[in-house]
């Protein structure tokens, strides 16, 4: 397999924190951004695979960063994290190009499924 | 509000009828309607409680036939549920008859004691122990390690058999956890702020409560005491650090019928730096919103469940999968279905590819009767660091079987002597390692299911056309049919309609929550070893899975039938399937469980209280909750029909019935029960909303009465006829054989007082489309001839409804008959019958002397009941 590269995007250092390190010892390159204008920042030098994204961040929340992300990188997959699934969240993530949806605390193994998905998308192994 | 109910009654009892009306003011005649209808809500809420007690009683003793299988979690669930019922049964009784039965209240909590020490309901948790290594578990821990260990332990200590080396983390370390720094309280918080069960945000709840258990520290002594047994672990490994299965062992998991399948998580290879990470995890995944669905509709009690937390040395499988015992999906096949796969079971287990399929014949020499050796393009195996990863396999290996002769008779082996240890068919996970040696990772109960295969009718050549899936495997049999709806992702469950027919690539257990929903399953991966097919099972919706190019082959939206038993899928519906049915599944006689069930049900299902004129029929000789219940019932609709006896009421309160003319019947709307407002003194027939009493109306003016009968007492009998039926009555002229009839009604209520010349009979009737809560009480008393001649009408008029169903009892000359939980056709029938008797049956005292006539008014009566009677 080659190497999946994982952005992680929450302004909670603790969740972030936590998430990049057991992506990293599973070998998916990851690294973490704490906010949405940092995300962007990153992503000016680097490109990724799959991004993890938080909706609910200050300054800048998910939504407005997705959009962002799909102007600047259309191509990568984007997993939106949120507090709470309801069907319109769903549709307008989804309108907006978001791959899918993990609910947090988001459970490592539910999130390597989607990130897996996700990635698999991305290599055209799935439509 | 109860004094001024006792004040009406005193004031307006009926036997005052001789002075003038009394006169209930305005005021009075809204606390009258505020009372009823307070009571009328008990009394509603009293009878919904004992159907549903009746409706579990009912599933208590249809599973004590031993036909189908149940869980601990079946007998705790029907238990408490009837337990709370009753419960709302006393306090009902108290709002209609505020503390006429308090010595109810006692009977309860003596009964619930037995009930709870059976059960261990409520048991505080008695041994302290955080940790408890495998070495020492068995199964009699269930309490302390939940399930999944304490089986575990059996297996290991009992059988011993191979097993990891390990330790449970316990049940009262659980409690430790939730109840640092006020965990708890803070989870039952936000349920509470959440609001009802059925319209909080399950979502929002769940991800909140999740979130602050990934937040809480884990408590210092469950710390230490998870270091000791890991130390313990690594020094009998040669001081060599060890990886972890971390896994979900809570109270009602891995029951007969309640599988918690997929729900919970487990997390593998997890090394000991991360491992509290890991268990916070697990113990979070009880809040999971699947979970939380699943304890709702299961009907358990969050606080019972207490998640133990399983830990397993690693074993780095070669090869891995699922053992059913027996057949699951066939309970006369006794052979032996072993799942296999490269790598470690997980694969099998999560349905994510397909897997290979050994069956064994329970022979001396276990036969091998069968080997479905499939492509397993991928495996599970460990990382070095941690976690696994689903590997591409070799392709020299993936064709191959995973298992050889010999491992598949050893694995056959261990099968039946688990099976003869536990006494019942087992789901064992194992795996070998790379020395070869088999371990049992998991046992656990196996639902077994009847097959059913097609009759010689079933000829499905003329569908053949239609025919869009074919070969697929039986993950859980059945038909159904529905709408196609694919899913891919998360976010497509927020869409998926409720009985569509759900189309996955694979059988993971995130689609699990779905499964209850949908009407049929397909899958193009998985078998039926895997957790989304036990949950298709459970739920016994019909699944098919390996069904190559399902997401290509199926088209969303169009309907289909998905004949699991066959492994096909049609285009359209197709009746011949979808009539084919299934009959009752298999015994579990004499099992732990069954025997439990039974002991429990002794403080339920008897009932002493048999007659309700009998002195032995009060509180405190209620012995179980049936008699409770039982006596319950009873008294309250003798409270409810005091209402309609006690609170008489005048004309001016009243409106008086105008039906072609004015009536002498008087009625008084206690809520709904006329179609609107009515300001005049008359209501007109169809102005009438009361179901009940149109029903009885219909009956009482169906056929003219032929007047009294021909022997006795014309002229006075004529003025009662003429006072009855033809009444332009004026006001205020009252003789003495005046009747006085008064219903008080609501649209599916209705009583009846009515005094017609010398007897008198009261009837009340509640009618709606809740069969459970219809009911028909009707009592009669007296006449004017003797006192034989009374008592033989009053046989006569309860032979009649007796052959109608109604179960009547005379006493004295007393006649009280019931009838009650029919649909509303049936009630409104029996309605119509008393109506006819009561205009019908009057003055027949008078030839009660003469067996001829009595015979010709038998044949009479009941031919023209017949024809109102639809």
């Amino acid at each position: 397999m080659d190497t999946l590269r994982v952005l992680i995007v929450d302004d909670e250092d603790d969740f972030r924190e936590t998430i990049v390190k057991r992506l990293n010892a599973r070998k998916i390159q990851s690294e973490g951004a704490a906010s949405g204008v940092k995300a962007l920042e990153v992503l000016k030098d680097k490109d990724f695979d799959v991004i993890v994204l938080d909706v609910k961040m200050p300054d800048m929340d998910g939504i407005e960063t997705l959009r962002h992300i799909k102007k600047l990188k259309p191509e990568t997959e984007v997993i939106m994290l949120t507090g709470h699934a309801s069907v319109e969240f769903g549709l307008k993530g989804m309108q907006l190009g978001a791959f899918d949806y993990v609910m947090k605390p988001a459970p490592l193994n539910e999130l390597l499924d989607t990130i897996g998905q996700a990635y698999n998308k991305k290599r055209g192994l799935i439509h | 509000m109860l004094k001024k109910l006792a004040a009406f009654s005193r004031k307006f009892f009926f036997l005052s009828q001789e002075e003038h009306d009394p006169v209930l003011e305005a005021e009075e005649m809204e606390a009258l309607r505020l009372t009823f209808k307070s009571r009328y809500h008990s009394f509603k809420l009293l009878l919904a409680a004992n159907n549903r007690i009746l409706e579990g009683m009912g599933d208590i003793e249809r599973a004590l036939q031993g036909n189908e299988s149940f869980s601990m979690s079946f007998v705790q669930t029907h238990s408490t549920a009837i337990s709370v019922n009753v419960f709302r049964m006393i306090n009902d009784m108290e709002n209609i008859a505020p503390g006429k039965y308090t010595a109810l209240k006692d009977c309860f909590v003596a009964i619930q004691k037995q009930i709870d020490a059976l059960l261990g309901a409520r048991k505080t948790i008695v041994d302290r122990r955080l940790v408890i290594p495998l070495a020492a578990v068995n199964s009699d821990m269930t309490d302390l390690v939940g399930g999944k260990m304490a089986n575990l332990g059996d297996v290991k200590n009992r059988l011993q058999m191979n097993v990891p080396a390990g330790f449970g983390i316990t049940a009262a370390a659980h409690e430790m956890f939730m109840q640092a720094d006020g965990l708890q309280r803070e989870i039952d918080r936000l349920f509470q702020v959440a609001g009802s069960d059925e319209d909080r945000n399950l979502d929002l709840v769940s991800s909140q409560i999740r979130q602050l258990i990934m937040a809480a520290e884990v408590p210092e002594p469950i710390y230490l005491a998870v270091v000791d047994a890991y130390s313990a672990m690594k020094a009998e490994n040669d001081d060599q650090e060890i990886k972890m299965a971390v896994r979900s062992s809570a109270f009602g998991e891995d029951a007969e019928n309640s599988s918690f399948a997929g729900q919970y998580r487990s997390e593998l290879n997890v090394g000991f730096s991360q491992f509290f990470y890991y268990y916070k995890q697990v113990i979070a995944s009880k809040y999971s919103v699947q979970a939380i669905a699943y304890k709702l509709s299961r009907g358990f009690r969050d606080e019972d469940i207490a998640m133990c937390v399983g830990c397993l040395a690693m074993v780095d499988a070669i090869a891995g999968g699922v053992i059913y015992t027996r057949n699951p999906l066939d309970s006369k096949d006794d052979a032996i279905y072993i799942n296999s796969t490269w790598g470690l079971p997980k694969a099998v287990v999560d349905g994510n590819d397909l897997c290979d399929l050994f069956v064994v014949r329970r022979d001396d020499e276990l036969t091998i009767l069968k080997r479905e050796v499939q492509p397993k393009e991928y495996h599970v195996i460990c990382l070095e660091g941690e976690g696994c990863i689903r590997a591409a396999t070799d392709d020299e290996i993936a064709n191959q079987p995973s298992l050889s002769d010999e491992q598949i008779r050893e694995l056959a082996d261990h099968a039946v002597r688990i099976e003869q240890y536990y006494e019942m068919p087992q789901d064992i996970e194992w795996a070998i390692d790379d020395d070869g040696k088999i371990f049992i990772l998991q046992s656990r109960p196996l639902q077994q299911m009847e097959a059913v295969l097609p009759g010689p009718e079933l000829d499905l050549k003329r569908f053949e056309p239609s025919l869009i899936v074919d070969g697929g495997i039986n993950a859980s049999p059945g038909v159904a049919c529905g709408r196609v709806f694919k899913v891919a992702k998360k976010v497509d469950i927020l869409q998926f309609p409720e009985g569509a027919v759900l189309v996955v690539e694979q059988a993971l257990p995130t689609w699990a929550p779905l499964v209850a929903r949908a009407a049929a399953v397909v899958s193009e991966q998985g078998g039926f070893a895997g957790h989304l097919a036990n949950v298709a099972r459970e739920f016994g919706i019909p699944a098919i899975f390996g069904v190559k190019g399902a997401m290509a082959k199926m088209r969303n939206g169009d309907s289909v039938t998905v004949a699991a038993d066959l492994g096909q899928v049609y285009l359209g519906n197709i009746g011949p399937l979808l009539e084919w049915t299934r009959p009752e599944p298999k015994l579990m006689l004499g099992s732990p469980v069954y025997e439990s069930l039974k002991e429990v049900s002794r403080h339920i299902i008897p009932l002493h209280l048999l007659d309700p004129e009998s002195r032995e029929f009060a509180p405190q000789n209620c012995q179980t909750f049936h008699d409770i219940t039982r006596f319950i019932h009873e008294k309250s609709v003798v409270e409810m029909f005091n209402f309609g006896k006690d609170h008489s009421f005048s004309e001016r309160s009243s409106k008086q019935l105008h039906y072609r003319v004015p009536m002498n019947w008087w009625i008084l709307n206690l809520d709904d029960g006329f179609s609107h407002e009515i300001h005049g003194k008359y209501v007109k027939l169809e102005e009438i909303a009361s179901i009940p009493m149109l029903a009885f109306w219909e009956g009482f003016a169906a056929i003219p009465w032929d007047g009294p009968p021909a022997m006795d007492g014309k002229g006075m009998t004529s003025i009662m006829f003429r006072s009855t039926m033809n009444t332009a009555l004026v006001a205020g002229v009252k003789s003495k054989y005046a009747d006085r009839n008064y219903f008080m009604v609501s649209k599916n209520y209705c009583t009846l007082s009515s005094r017609l010349g010398y007897h008198f009979s009261t009837m009340e009737a509640m009618v709606s489309e809740r069969s459970g809560e219809n009911y028909l009480g009707f009592k009669f008393k007296g006449g004017a001839a003797d006192f034989e001649r009374c008592l033989g009408r009053v046989h006569f008029i309860r032979e009649i409804l007796e052959r109608y169903g109604f179960r009547a009892v005379v006493n004295g000359d007393n006649l009280s008959a019931r009838i009650e939980g029919y649909d509303m056709e049936y009630m409104i029938g029996r309605l119509k019958i008393l109506g006819y008797l009561t205009l019908h049956t009057r003055q027949l005292d008078m030839i009660m002397g003469n067996s001829g006539l009595v015979t010709y008014y038998m044949n009479k009566l009941t031919k023209d009941i017949d024809t109102l009677l639809p």
